[in-house]
């Protein structure tokens, strides 16, 4: 059957991620020199079908970085960028939007981001947990999020989506970063936090 | 054209033979869009299949088998007679893969591939593979299929 969680199970998570994105907001801080906001984080547990659209319509086009986190637990870091604020980022880091370099640099943003998040959430949980590295693709924000979805999907009809928005303060430029635990994956964080 | 589009999101499948429905889905990555389509009568379906299989529970077109079985069944039962295939999707977006291990785009198009030919269902178009999200349409009208990828036009891959 699939599982349900409580209230009490999903503000934990929510803090996780709120202590995550807080740690991978300061890493893009430091790397465009600009401050940078936190969104209030949201964890969810959602129907697959439903969790494709948690990103907004999925037809729209956006660039991916997708990190997957192997180690204690399975994971899936999935960060989405708009096509306009990437071009806002790409040049705040003096690179062409649309280009090796611009792909390279925002896999690299994912890669700093993506790190910093699981290393925060390593450390509260003392879990080992290793990103791997990460790969960028530009396509259908639906096709992105059904794919990384359907890796973890086979076990449970439902995903738990962490979400969190990061927005560079005075640019109108803004980020999806998505923390995607395997269905053993969301055990593990629990049991950790004494809620399993 | 007054079309009335049906969404069939992940692991959902729909059948219609009303003029002007148009079956959708959007953002097929891994995923494998099945169209049956009747060879003689405008009567179409759609199965939007997840994994090749898996242990049962869950929305009833998540694995093609029992998927593709249970679509033929819907557009029998809407009057539906002599089957033919279109199929689209099983794309590899990423080199990296998750459970089960492999290509799981391939794998999905070889277990609806498989299904297929058990219920001796002819395959007349394929648009799979590839690293890119396709959406596709299944029009009622015409019994059309049209697919299209992220900032591309659309294209017909089926008309009878």
């Amino acid at each position: 059957m699939t599982p349900q969680y409580t209230d009490m199970q999903l503000d934990a998570l929510r803090e996780l991620a709120n202590i995550g994105s807080g740690n991978a907001g300061t890493a893009l801080s430091s790397m465009l020199g600009q401050p940078v906001d936190i969104s209030v984080p949201a964890a969810a547990a959602l129907p697959l079908a439903d969790a494709v659209e948690a990103a907004g319509d999925p037809e729209t086009p956006a660039t991916g970085v997708v990190l997957p986190i192997v180690g204690d637990l399975e994971a899936t870091v999935l960060l989405l960028f708009p096509p306009q604020d990437e071009a806002t980022l790409c040049s705040m880091l003096g690179v062409a939007p649309g280009t090796e370099d611009g792909r390279s640099a925002l896999g690299e943003i994912g890669n700093i981001l993506g790190c910093s998040y699981v290393n925060s959430l390593a450390a509260m949980t003392a879990l080992e947990l290793e990103p791997r590295p990460p790969e960028t693709v530009a396509d259908m924000v639906g096709a992105i999020l059904a794919t990384v979805l359907v890796t973890q999907a086979d076990q449970t009809n439902l995903a738990l989506l962490m979400d969190s928005r990061l927005i560079v303060e005075g640019q109108q430029c803004e980020l999806t970063f998505l923390m995607l635990p395997s269905h053993a994956g969301i055990g593990e964080l629990l049991g950790r936090l004494g809620l399993g | 054209m007054g079309a009335s589009e049906l969404m069939v999101r992940m692991g959902e499948l729909a059948v219609s033979a009303t003029p002007g429905d148009v079956l959708v889905t959007i953002g097929l990555g891994s995923c494998i869009g099945v169209a049956l389509l009747d060879a003689r009568r405008p009567i179409v379906g759609l199965a939007h299949i997840m994994l090749p299989d898996g242990p049962s529970a869950g929305p009833e077109a998540k694995f093609a088998d029992p998927g593709v079985p249970l679509l033929a069944n819907r557009v029998k039962a809407l009057g539906a007679a002599r089957l033919e295939a279109v199929i689209v999707g099983g794309a590899q977006m990423f080199s990296f893969s998750g459970e089960g291990g492999g290509n799981i785009g391939a794998r999905n198009e070889a277990a609806v591939r498989d299904q297929l030919g058990r219920l001796s269902i002819p395959i007349r178009a394929a648009s799979t593979g590839g690293n890119k999200g396709r959406t596709v349409r299944v029009h009622v009208d015409g019994v059309r299929v049209t697919v299209r990828e992220v900032a591309a036009v659309e294209e017909e891959v089926y008309a009878r």
